[in-house]
């Protein structure tokens, strides 16, 4: 298993590792030679799964940019210049998004050899400069838009050396950074963290005083976890906080959960992104028909032909292949129906009755599935 | 089976010919103006080859007024080829008097009708009652003028005038000049249309022409070697119709019919001449002169249904040669690739045939929306009716694909075909285009893609060339951004020069591995 980047990369450590692959191509043209760079791909054949791990980077194979063809020449360049701009931008102590990244390509200087047709050719160039350098891009200042939230009693000491406490920064709590490595826990009063899908139903916990009264952390996903979340999660899961994912019952909720547990294909190369202590709480199957909304079933939506496309693919994917995700997903091939977060406005009549359904649902499935009472 | 030939003979020929002249193509001023052109044109480019010389062919045509409104005018034509020369005692008969040409031999020769220009000069003296000039020698011997007209009536020559230009000729000559009734203005695309593709067929031809407006073209040779002239032979007997048998039977020199048919036919032996005897039911014995109609026409029966002759001996013909003919291609088209095959003899409807065929590429060759097709039919090019020529329908039904050619129509890239016999067979009286015969098809077919592979060839090497160079060029321009990027991040800029030098150097060694040909990469 790689080693768990317990903190980020030094700035020196980045640019020695960027200044090394320019050298070792240099030194080849240098000499008359087509440069050439080899790495380990994240092919199928490179990536693993354990369930209780999840997905892991490990190459067998390696893959080597040869210069001497046009299409490798071209993919030489686009390496270097990203890396030129990644060590500019880290040296200035500015970040840019792969949107940013994607215009740095876009000049005059560029025409007729990397100005990009859309951005997919920059953002697969990213993935490549990660693989080369074995760095996640947040490394080599490449961050995402900043998405997730952590709401809590949570004292930390984020990169700028500021005391952060979690429930006091704001009505959605803290916005976890683009490089979390960089923050260091002081203290943690929660039980629990919860992760939520949704940003409206963790809202009304927040706004509903529950993480006070109960002693809980949410966090706010917003859809598909971000990378940082997921580091940050994995950190939070580290120090022994227990992990809670609350999502829609929906096949797409399935992968989002999955990856909060197990990372995902497309970033395996990238350690410590996988959270495998972290438990799934629901919505789930039997909530719907036998348990907390089996009385609400009038509630549940239809699914979207994307939605059963997704379904269908998850009958494949290697992070869905235990039964307990088989089963869940095989309930919406069958009944093609979906239940979303929302559904506890649809069964309480009051924001009292609301507090108290939230608040009973989250203690059955913490002391079931976590064995943490609240 | 041929009553027109019957009351020919008794209406003159002369008169038939008049009478029926838009079958010769004289039918109005401007058709008239390209069918003289062309008729003296091959008549004079025949003697030449006769004589074994490499034709010199001079033609001026001059508008000597009379002018009508539709652009109609009298034109004097002179024509003077370096022919082998005509004897005084020839020169009457040969220009004089409209041939019924049922010739007792049989070879290749261009004229379309077998008349020569005798049509032309008819046609001259029936729009402008003038007579026309003959002026012939040989070498050495003096050089003759002669002018003349034709008795129409009689099919006879009338010499008007007849004199010595010179006591010793220098070279061996022949000039005809007529006067006649056409339209330049709108016959000169075809003409020059047609001597342009003349020069195809015969690159060992220097034609000149001066047109009415004093503009001079010259189509000049640039080789002196001429196809070996066709022998002459006799008649297959698949080859005949019952009007030909009657006549040769009429004239026979034989006393017996055995004899008769192994004189007058090829491939047929005694042991042959005995056999269709035997099937026919007539006596060996048999005087061919006596023959009645039906006894003719048990022979007639019995030579046509034998199927035991061997093929009709294809020495009657002579093809121009690939090398000729690429070479006829190249100075008049200047392709950047030709290539030109002769197929194998082979017979339809008893004659015996060779099919030439050309693919030329690129150069002066431009897409033109169109297929370009270039027809010759015994060296001479055909260029009306090319949709319903035989040639025409073979290159829409090959799929060009499989050579490298995406679209006849939109690439740079013209095809030929030429067809020698000693009876093309042409679909219809016109004589433009060539009848869709399985036989013929084929062979054009095959000709086209033996070609096609070699175009194949030189395409696949000409794109690997440039795509060649097109990836060193792109491989120049990322090398110099790579440089250029080590040089921000390191502070130093990387030779990339010697490498581009040594990229450069190893694709000319294989680009020229390539031309010379035989590299044969993965």
């Amino acid at each position: 298993m790689p080693a768990r980047a317990d903190r980020a990369e030094s700035l020196e450590e980045v640019r020695q590792r960027i200044l090394e692959v320019a050298e070792r191509v240099a030194e080849a043209l240098e000499k008359g030679e087509f440069p050439k760079i080899r790495y380990p791909p994240n092919s199928k054949g490179n990536i693993e799964f354990r369930e209780d791990v999840g997905y892991i980077f490990r190459p067998k194979t390696f893959s080597e940019i040869e210069g001497s063809k046009v299409k490798s020449a071209k993919t030489l360049a686009g390496v270097l210049y990203g890396l030129a701009k990644a060590l500019d931008h880290l040296q200035s102590g500015l970040t840019m998004t792969k949107r940013d990244f994607y215009y740095l390509h876009k000049v005059e200087r560029l025409k007729g050899t990397l100005f990009p047709e859309d951005q997919r050719e920059t953002d697969a160039r990213i993935v490549l400069m990660e693989l080369i350098l074995g760095m996640p891009r947040e490394a080599f200042s490449i961050t995402s838009d900043p998405r997730g939230w952590i709401y809590g009693d949570i004292e930390l000491v984020d990169m700028t050396g500021r005391t952060i406490r979690a429930d006091r920064v704001g009505e959605m709590g803290y916005s976890v950074p683009p490089r979390p490595e960089n923050i260091k826990f002081k203290r943690i009063g929660v039980k629990a963290v919860v992760a939520v899908e949704k940003v409206g139903p963790a809202k009304n916990m927040i706004e509903l005083g529950i993480p006070e009264e109960y002693k809980l952390g949410i966090a706010i996903l917003k859809g598909q976890a971000s990378r940082s979340m997921r580091r940050f999660l994995r950190m939070l899961s580290d120090e022994g906080v227990p992990i809670a994912i609350l999502t829609d019952f929906s096949p797409w909720s399935l992968r989002i959960a999955a990856t909060v547990v197990y990372n995902s294909i497309s970033s395996a190369h990238i350690p410590d992104l996988a959270a495998p202590e972290a438990r799934f709480i629901g919505i789930i199957a039997e909530d719907i028909e036998t348990g907390f909304f089996k009385d609400y079933q009038f509630a549940l939506e239809p699914l979207t032909p994307a939605d059963l496309k997704a379904a269908m693919d998850n009958v494949d994917l290697p992070n869905l292949q235990h039964p307990f995700w088989q089963r869940e997903n095989e309930w919406f091939l069958k009944n093609k129906k979906k239940a979303e977060l929302e559904i506890f406005k649809a069964m309480s009549p009051s924001a009292k009755r609301l507090k108290e359904l939230f608040v009973s649902y989250l203690r059955e499935k913490l002391e079931d599935r976590l064995g943490v009472s609240i | 089976m041929s009553p027109d030939v019957a009351e020919l003979e008794q209406i003159s020929a002369a008169d038939f010919f008049y009478r029926n002249r838009s079958l010769a193509g004289f039918d109005n001023p401007v058709r008239a103006t390209y069918t003289a052109v062309r008729e003296l044109v091959e008549n004079a480019l025949d003697a030449c080859e006769l004589a074994g010389r490499p034709p010199k062919v001079m033609l001026t045509l001059e508008n000597v007024g009379g002018g009508q409104s539709d652009g109609t005018s009298i034109y004097l034509l002179r024509v003077r080829d370096n022919g082998i020369g005509l004897r005084p005692e020839d020169v009457p008969a040969a220009f004089g008097k409209v041939f019924v040409s049922s010739k007792y031999r049989l070879m290749q020769s261009r004229g379309t009708f077998g008349l020569g220009g005798t049509m032309a000069l008819l046609y001259g003296q029936i729009t402008t009652n003038r007579p026309f000039k003959v002026i012939s020698g040989r070498k050495g011997s003096p050089l003759y003028e002669f002018t003349m007209k034709i008795d129409i009536q009689r099919n006879e020559p009338v010499i008007l005038g007849k004199r010595i230009l010179a006591g010793v000729s220098r070279d061996s000559m022949t000039t005809v000049e007529f006067y006649f009734e056409g339209n330049y203005k709108r016959a000169r695309p075809k003409i020059i249309d047609y001597l342009h593709q003349t020069a195809i067929v015969t690159p060992y031809a220097d034609i000149m022409f001066i047109d009415p407006d004093g503009l001079f073209f010259y189509f000049s040779r640039t080789t002196d070697q001429i196809p070996p002239p066709p022998k002459e032979t006799k008649f297959h007997p698949k080859g005949i119709d019952f009007e030909l048998l009657k006549r040769l039977s009429e004239t026979t020199r034989t006393r017996k019919l055995v004899s008769f048919l192994t004189t007058h036919f090829q491939r047929v032996g005694d042991k042959t001449a005995r056999e269709i005897l035997k099937r026919a039911g007539l006596s060996p014995d048999l005087n061919p002169k006596k023959l009645d109609d039906r006894q003719l026409e048990f022979l007639f029966r019995a030579l046509v249904s034998y199927d035991n002759y061997l093929p009709p001996d294809p020495s009657v013909l002579s093809p121009l040669g690939p090398e000729l003919w690429e070479e006829g291609i190249r100075k008049e088209l200047r392709p950047e690739f030709v290539k030109a095959v002769q197929r194998p003899p082979a017979v339809v409807e008893g004659h015996p045939v060779i099919v030439e065929t050309a693919i030329a590429y690129g150069g002066d060759i431009k897409p033109a929306g169109e297929v370009q097709l270039y027809r010759f039919a015994n060296r001479i090019p055909l260029l009306y009716d090319v949709s319903s020529d035989v040639s025409y329908l073979v290159a829409k039904r090959i799929n060009w694909s499989v050579y490298g050619i995406k679209s006849l129509e939109e690439e740079p890239i013209a095809l030929f075909f030429h067809v020698v016999s000693t009876k093309v067979p042409f679909k219809t009286v016109g004589k433009e285009f060539i009848a869709n015969k399985p036989e013929l098809a084929r062979e054009v077919e095959l000709g086209w893609r033996a070609c096609a592979r070699d175009l194949r060839i030189y395409l696949s090497r000409k794109r690997r060339a440039q795509s060649a160079a097109r990836r060193l060029e792109m491989l120049a321009r990322y090398y110099k951004l790579i440089a250029e990027v080590l040089e921000e991040l390191t502070g130093e800029r990387p030779e990339v020069e010697p490498l581009l030098k040594k990229l450069a150097k190893k694709a000319r060694i294989e680009e020229s591995m390539g031309v010379i040909g035989g590299a044969s990469e993965s």
